[in-house]
């Protein structure tokens, strides 16, 4: 593990000289709103060349993310972006480079690649460059996540290149038809001596703030302040930030946003629909059994799948994709949630591991295939895939809803959100050292059944809300507004919400506005295939795409494919034709995927540790380095594994429940028992009817409860009482984990627990 | 036609972004202009190099591959990983290890001189 908070000066390991790095830090400011993200992104570039340098820094785009603007300073200037035509920003970048002048261009690229490249860094010289950037965050109902990219994840595609081009140090390319000339970071392996990054941010909220905690980084958290808590850190992860509320209400905020109008966005909470219907799901659960999964992640998405199934009744029907390169299914069809297929099921699942490359389309076709267009589409993966704007494509004429679950500690998210939003359904980004398992079965207890259908929002709201609501997510709503108040009216299937706009300050309004644009040009990026997005600017003034983010641009003065920030900077000494030296700035790999999968097994200092080839070995065979790259089996770190690995005995559990929602058991009795016993095992651990992960096991248990026959006044009485304690939240001290789980568990035994844990919890 | 080009030129002519050929200078895959200063300049030559960058990656190799084939990247071929090697058993008791990723003019050369060696070990045993 690399030193994340390494106090020296990098030095290189051979020579002990100071490595000279031409981006030096990296330090992200602004403010956190519930609606999205307004941050300013430093970089420091220094020179240590004696000619003049330009250095290339590639990095993804946050989800619902666009560029704004940037400020470049440096001793005795300061300049600011312009926002052009994408050949006019490159034209103008390359003007000023052949003039000999400090020039800078952010330029968008497909998957929501970003480089930012300042050229003519003079010798000694540092150059600051402040990137403003817009970027959503994962709402929740009583909360959000926020995720930003400190380094860029390899991600797989069928064309790519990988190769080693110095010890710990990899290159990846790809396809320039599909990808331009943008460029790639180089990958290091140990990132202790790259650049140094953090993060100071504002959180600005309406509802109190009951936490702030980030599973990424040691955070110091100051009233809504949150940083850093040491003094630097390494780019191999993302910081991922949660904030959760109080209380679960609705949050609306507005602020004059110019010209007269008002800008707004209201965040809904579930809570506010309805409850879920019990009609039949259909559900197919795609499992991603790439190399990148291997370890803890793909244990724990086995384990969570089979207590997913728990959840399902006889009327329910089910399928069970993995893939890699391949696809295999467990059915030709879906099957009925039986105990049967549950167990058919388990013995698929226990001979997947994970393998070979990410062929994510080929998945959720095959789901779609088995769906036959009705249905939900469950996808558990790290998507750490490339060319992401064809695998939408294909995913939204496939006309299924899926809902994703993102793993991994360097982002996708901001594909994996666009997946599930663009096919409305829901997603959720876990890192690889948080619970897989139980975000799978949170996740799964809200699909399938909405909580509303038909949601529509007045006209004033743009882009159109999703018109199905699921439980645990709330509605984000964007618009912008003449009249004062003014005010946001949402109706649904048998419902309808108006909700007044507040009066609001200017610098909200025109944060809100801000956040609304790199919203549509998120969307309409993402339906902008690259050869579309490459082709000609007289080919692309055809593109209905293309057209539409350039107005998009122009409207909210944000970049996008179409439209780049560039900046010159005319100095005293600008010496023409003076040709700069190019350096990529290099990441670290992310911490969870390990070096030597993506490019082969990093060489020890003698030549005798690298790949041999075995003795005797006609020397007409292929090298082994090219085809350990080939097959992309990349590995994820031990570290952590047992933790990790540690599956909740609640899992088990869950795992546990008959297709009629009760526990197993000899008899009616002995099932009634466990099944009360299992209620309050779940509720002691916080889920309830309507709350956690095990929120739809909870509610089959209690449906299964009150239908129990076969007992008696008192012991009719008791189920009464848990099933009080499954809306309640409130279940007596016990160990009714055990109890659910002893095959012999009786009546007396449940009454002489409850007695003695009387006291409810918290009481 | 002037026998000179600028950087926009070479960049329009072979069709590869003009930062894309400074990131090619940088890595040693093609060389420098011919002049430096206000009048930089590049040749035919320098297209033609551009050219044969294009086929090969058309061919699937990477960047450092083609760095390797053509020969310009001493800097870069002495930090790079040895990543594969190859095993040549010459006699019972003698075995050669050699680099897989030589250039292939390279590989002839080594390979004859193996075979030498192995004759020559050869011959001292029967002796």
């Amino acid at each position: 593990m690399s030193d994340t908070a390494a106090s020296f000066a990098p030095v290189a390991a051979p020579t002990g000289e100071p490595i000279r790095l031409a981006m030096q830090r990296l330090w992200l400011t602004g403010r956190v709103l519930p609606a999205g993200a307004r941050l300013t992104v430093q970089h420091v570039f220094r020179s240590g060349e004696d000619k003049p340098l330009e250095v290339i820094y590639s990095f993804p785009l946050p989800r619902d993310a666009a560029l704004r603007a940037f400020r470049i300073t440096g001793e005795a200037f300061e300049a600011h972006s312009e926002l052009r035509r994408t050949e006019e920003a490159v034209k103008t970048y390359e003007q000023g480079i052949a003039d000999g002048s400090l020039s800078t261009l952010a330029r968008q690229y497909g998957d929501g690649v970003v480089n930012l490249t300042v050229g003519n860094i003079r010798p000694n010289e540092t150059v600051t460059v402040y990137l403003e950037v817009l970027a959503g965050v994962e709402l929740r109902d009583d909360g959000f996540r926020f995720r930003f990219p400190f380094t860029l994840a390899p991600a797989y595609h069928p064309r790519m290149k990988a190769a080693v081009v110095a010890e710990g140090e990899g290159e990846m390319e790809l396809p320039p038809s599909e990808f331009g000339d943008m460029i790639l970071p180089r990958f290091r392996e140990d990132a202790a001596s790259l650049h140094e990054v953090g993060f100071d941010l504002s959180i600005l909220h309406q509802l109190p703030i009951e936490e702030i905690g980030s599973p990424s980084h040691a955070i110091r958290v100051r009233q809504d302040r949150v940083a850093l808590a040491t003094e630097k850190d390494v780019p191999n992860r993302d910081l991922v930030l949660d904030v959760r509320f109080k209380e679960t209400a609705v949050q609306v905020f507005a602020g004059a946003s110019g010209e007269g109008k008002r800008a707004f966005a209201a965040v809904v909470p579930s809570t506010r629909f309805g409850v879920n219907t019990e009609a039949a799901r259909r559900t197919v659960i795609v499992l991603d059994r790439s190399g990148s999964m291997e370890g803890a992640p793909i244990a724990q998405a086995r384990k969570a799948i089979e207590a997913c199934l728990a959840a399902l009744s006889e009327s329910d029907s089910f399928g069970l994709v993995a893939f890699d390169n391949q696809v295999e299914s467990m059915s030709a069809g879906l099957l009925p949630g039986s105990r049967e297929n549950r167990e058919k099921a388990r013995a698929f699942l226990s001979q997947v591991d994970a393998r070979g490359g990410t062929e994510l389309a080929r998945g959720f076709l095959e789901a779609a295939r088995m769906l036959a267009g009705g249905g939900d589409v469950l996808i558990l993966t790290d998507g750490e895939v490339s060319g992401t704007e064809q695998i939408l494509a294909q995913a939204r004429n496939a006309k299924i809803r899926i809902s994703c679950l993102g793993i991994g500690s360097a982002s996708q998210d901001r594909f994996l959100a666009l997946l599930a939003r663009e096919t409305a359904g829901v997603s959720r980004f876990v890192t690889a050292r948080e619970r897989v398992d139980l975000a799978a079965v949170d996740l799964f207890a809200s699909i399938g059944r909405p909580v509303a259908s038909g949601l529509k929002a007045s006209a004033n709201v743009q882009p159109e809300p999703q018109s199905v609501v699921f439980a645990g997510t709330p509605v984000l709503l964007f618009g912008e507004t003449e009249a004062d108040p003014g005010a946001v009216e949402l109706t649904w299937d048998g419902g309808r919400l108006n909700l007044p706009l507040p009066s609001g300050d200017g610098e909200t309004g025109h944060t809100l506005r801000l956040l609304q644009g790199s919203r549509l040009i998120t969307d309409w990026e993402s339906r902008y295939p690259s050869e579309e997005a490459l082709a000609p600017l007289e080919k692309r003034k055809q593109s209905r795409v293309g057209a539409k983010l350039l107005a998009l641009s122009q409207a909210y003065g944000l970049a996008s494919r179409e439209m780049s920030l560039v900046a010159v900077v005319k100095r005293a000494g600008d010496r023409a034709g003076e040709l700069p030296e190019t350096r990529v700035v290099p990441v670290g790999m992310p911490q969870d995927v390990k070096f030597g999968a993506y490019f082969g097994a990093p060489a020890g200092g003698a030549p005798m540790a690298a790949c041999m080839m075995p003795a005797m070995a006609p020397p007409t065979s292929a090298p082994m380095a090219r085809k350990a790259f080939g097959m992309l089996s990349r590995v994820r770190a031990s570290e952590d594994k047992d933790a990790a690995l540690s599956v909740d005995p609640l899992m088990d559990l869950a795992s546990e429940l008959e297709p009629d929602g009760g526990m197993p058991g000899d008899s009616d009795s002995v099932r009634a028992a466990r099944s009360v016993a299992a209620v309050l095992a779940l509720v002691a651990a916080g889920h309830t009817l309507t709350g956690g992960a095990f929120r739809s096991h909870v509610a089959r248990l209690v449906k299964f409860l009150k239908l129990a026959g076969g007992v008696s006044a008192g012991e009719r009485a008791l189920i009464g009482r848990a099933i009080e304690a499954a809306s309640s939240g409130a279940a007596p001290r016990g160990d009714w984990l055990a109890l659910a789980r002893a095959p012999g568990a009786t009546w007396p035994r449940i009454e002489s627990t409850w007695r003695a844990g009387f006291n409810p919890r918290g009481a | 036609m002037n026998e000179y080009l600028t950087l926009a030129e070479v960049a329009e002519a072979a069709g590869v972004p003009a930062r894309t050929i400074r990131f090619y200078i940088a890595r040693g895959l093609l060389d420098g202009p011919i002049k430096a200063g206000r009048g930089a300049a590049y040749t035919a030559n320098h297209l033609a190099r551009l050219e044969r960058i294009k086929s090969l990656q058309s061919e699937g190799r990477t960047l450092s591959e083609i760095g390797r084939i053509l020969g310009g990247v001493e800097a870069e071929q002495a930090a790079a990983a040895p990543t594969a090697w190859w095993q040549h058993a010459v006699a019972d008791d003698v075995v050669v290890w050699t680099r897989a990723d030589m250039s292939p003019w390279r590989t002839r050369q080594v390979r004859a001189a193996i075979g030498e060696l192995a004759r020559f070990l050869g011959k001292e045993r029967k002796e």
